[in-house]
């Protein structure tokens, strides 16, 4: 009989995964580490007892943390991404033709290489694009440090409670806008709030004291479960927020990118949050 | 102080079995015997049925027992990032623990939490203060305090809330958004009457009956500790003397739809290890016979400090004539004293003294003090 990976984010619940081969099982010194397959899902990557990963639905988290800043922006030449080990996020964002550069910033390069083996669906030879800047190194420490600038900033870090909690730091915001070009955009994974609705408190306070534009967008990833998940987007250019539907399907259409999830519409609509995440944002900002 | 069982002589597969661990191993040694955990594990198993138990891993903390009792079903109590971490070594979940450190620095918890640990054991307000940011992930057990008079090792002095608090803990929680899951307590280490116990069992379900009025979320766990006791004195233990009444107030007191649990250490494994030292020197000094041995209070024997213990001593050699003498541990410190007063018969250099029921609070506690390295650990 198979085993099952179940999960440990939630004390009083948690989802279960059958585990029909597993690929690759490791306890580095930052984090506990699994990959295996299932049958639905495909390949499934795990840390520390939370998925983290799965080849069935990794589209709908990496097209709409790429696409909705990239898009939104218009003219990404420079794109840094943080953590994102797995390379899914390269891959979107280097299929911007227009994008010069994207700098990624993983802190363990173990994970990377683990990936290309393991998870080779994820960066579909991303890693090996001209334009991919691959940076071993505390994404923390190199926003603190790094004299280049960049038009778009994506921090596609694991959960507050793991490793990348400076990710959720005011510092962290901070950093980033120092080194964002004038009307660039930061996003960052802000978990589900039906479950951790804190975090979209945290964040909300936290991004708005460096941005003057702060705000939350949404997709519902299945194996995040729990409803959809958000987004934080910080900027100082609001217009970017507000786009309109033409110009954003001007775009699209002119990048040619062929997507499952996002489309420009669903890129407007994901701006709009349910009530109970509006609450708990003017609440705290007020 | 507790009076020294001595076993004078052994059988001859005793001997033959002690003398080839020492051939092949050295010594000293700590022996971790697999079928007396189990046989432990089995009894427990048997006087608390539906009881689940969580092996304290702190009496023990040692990769191959948690092996054996991790097949054998157990789950287990864990009370520090190193303890998840060796459970983590050996792919157990942490799904099948609860934390039970009632004070914790906020690393700790979040070292937990990604171990998978998600029900937490708090005793004050402060300490559920600051679980809060984890609130919605986590459960919460509070830790009441039962002061008893026949534990060796009271452990409701430094941690538990008085049992008159908990009702408001529970509506300050509820308040504050963290769920309590159910109630614990400990009754004291070495709890040689089962009184303490049953007391402990009727009181809290008493405040569970009571908090289901209050709690929006009903109560689903009562962790009745550990504490149970072992014989120090080469005596069997009556099990069944001891537990009956536990077991009935389980079943007269504790409300429909709360599980039982128990966070067992000495019990488990306190049987299950033998120490086996040698003689390494020896003096005449005034009346007292000294016989210097390979491990002492600073090492396998520390339980004699920190524990209160006093462990039951075997001499393989059964000479009637004997004389007073003193059995010194290998450190340069005076206080690394086995037993004093203890009647001897003359021992050589190379000869053995074992050590029995030296698995709980032992190699937890033994320091490297004067750079031993210690007992080697061996599972047969
Ligand atoms: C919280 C807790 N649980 C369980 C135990 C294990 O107790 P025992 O070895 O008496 O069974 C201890 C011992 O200190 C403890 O502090």
């Amino acid at each position: 009989m198979s085993d099952f990976f179940t999960e440990t984010l939630y004390d009083p619940l948690g989802q279960s995964f059958r585990i029909d081969k597993l690929y690759y099982e490791q306890k580095t010194e930052h984090q506990h580490l699994m990959i295996f397959h299932n049958a639905f899902l495909g390949r499934v990557m795990t840390l520390d007892g939370v998925v983290q990963t799965t080849e069935r639905d990794e589209f709908i988290y990496h097209e709409m943390m790429a696409h909705v800043p990239m898009f939104a922006h218009g003219n990404a030449k420079k794109v840094l991404i943080i953590g994102g080990g797995d390379g899914g996020m390269l891959r979107e964002a280097l299929r911007h033709k227009n994008v010069e550069q994207v700098t990624m910033v993983e802190i363990d390069g173990a994970v990377i290489e683990m990936s290309k083996q393991w998870l080779p669906n994820h960066s579909q030879g991303a890693f090996d694009d001209p334009r991919a800047n691959i940076v071993i190194a505390d994404g923390m420490d190199f926003v603190r440090e790094t004299e280049m600038r960049f038009d778009v900033i994506i921090s596609d870090s694991t959960d507050p409670i793991g490793p990348g909690e400076v990710l959720f730091s005011n510092d962290f915001y901070a950093q980033c806008k120092r080194i964002l070009n004038p009307g660039g955009v930061m996003v960052t994974q802000n978990g589900v709030p039906f479950f951790q609705v804190d975090e979209v408190r945290n964040t909300a306070i936290r991004m708005s004291a460096s941005f003057s534009d702060q705000t939350f967008y949404s997709a519902a990833v299945p194996t995040y479960y729990g409803g959809i998940m958000t987004f934080a987007w910080g900027s100082d250019e609001s217009t970017l927020r507000t786009i309109d539907l033409d110009s954003l399907q001007q775009r699209y259409q002119q990048a040619g990118i062929e997507t499952r999830y996002y489309t420009p519409e669903i890129h407007r609509a994901s701006f709009a949050l349910p009530r109970y995440v509006d609450i708990a944002i003017a609440e705290a900002k007020a | 102080m507790t009076q020294r069982a001595i076993r004078y002589g052994a059988t001859e597969d005793e001997k033959a079995l002690y003398l080839d661990l020492v051939k092949k191993h050295g010594s000293p040694l700590l022996v971790i015997s697999r079928e007396k955990l189990l046989q432990q594990y089995n009894t427990l198993k048997q006087q608390l049925p539906g009881v689940a138990l969580y092996y304290a891993i702190k009496a023990f903390p040692y990769p191959a027992i948690i092996e054996i009792l991790d097949k054998a079903g157990a789950c287990f109590d864990v009370a520090s990032a190193g303890e998840i971490d060796l459970l983590q070594a050996q792919h157990i979940s942490g799904r099948r623990t609860i934390h039970t450190h009632p004070i914790k620095k906020d690393a700790e918890i979040r070292a937990a939490l990604r171990g998978g640990s998600t029900t937490f054991v708090v005793d004050n307000i402060d300490e559920l203060k600051k679980l809060l940011p984890y609130r919605q992930r986590i459960g919460v057990l509070l830790r009441v305090s039962f002061r008893s008079e026949t534990t060796q090792i009271d452990l409701s002095r430094k941690f538990g809330c008085s049992p008159d608090s908990v009702i408001e803990l529970v509506e300050q929680a509820s308040a504050l958004g963290a769920h309590i899951r159910g109630l614990s307590f400990h009754v004291g280490s070495q709890s040689t009457l089962p009184k303490a116990h049953v007391e402990a069992i009727e009181r809290c379900s008493q405040i569970i009956n009571d908090a289901a009025a209050i709690n929006p979320n009903p109560m689903d766990i009562l962790d009745i500790g550990g504490g149970f006791p072992v014989s120090y004195n080469f005596e069997d233990m009556d099990n069944e003397a001891y537990f009956t009444p536990i077991r009935e107030a389980i079943k007269q007191y504790v409300p429909d739809g709360i599980r039982v649990i128990a966070e067992p250490g000495r019990y488990l494994i306190a049987p299950a290890v033998t120490a086996i030292s040698s003689v390494s020197g020896k003096a005449k000094r005034g009346d007292y016979q000294w016989y210097y041995l390979d491990d002492g209070v600073y090492g396998s024997y520390s339980g004699q400090i920190f524990d209160h213990a006093c462990y039951p001593l075997q001499i393989l050699n059964d000479e009637a004539q004997r004389e007073v003498a003193i059995l010194a541990g290998p450190t340069c410190d005076s206080i690394d004293i086995i037993a004093e007063d203890i009647e001897l018969p003359k021992l050589e250099e190379g000869d053995l003294v074992i050590g029995h029921m030296m698995g709980a609070y032992t190699y937890a506690t033994s320091t490297q003090f004067n750079s031993l390295s210690g007992a080697s650990i061996i599972v047969i």
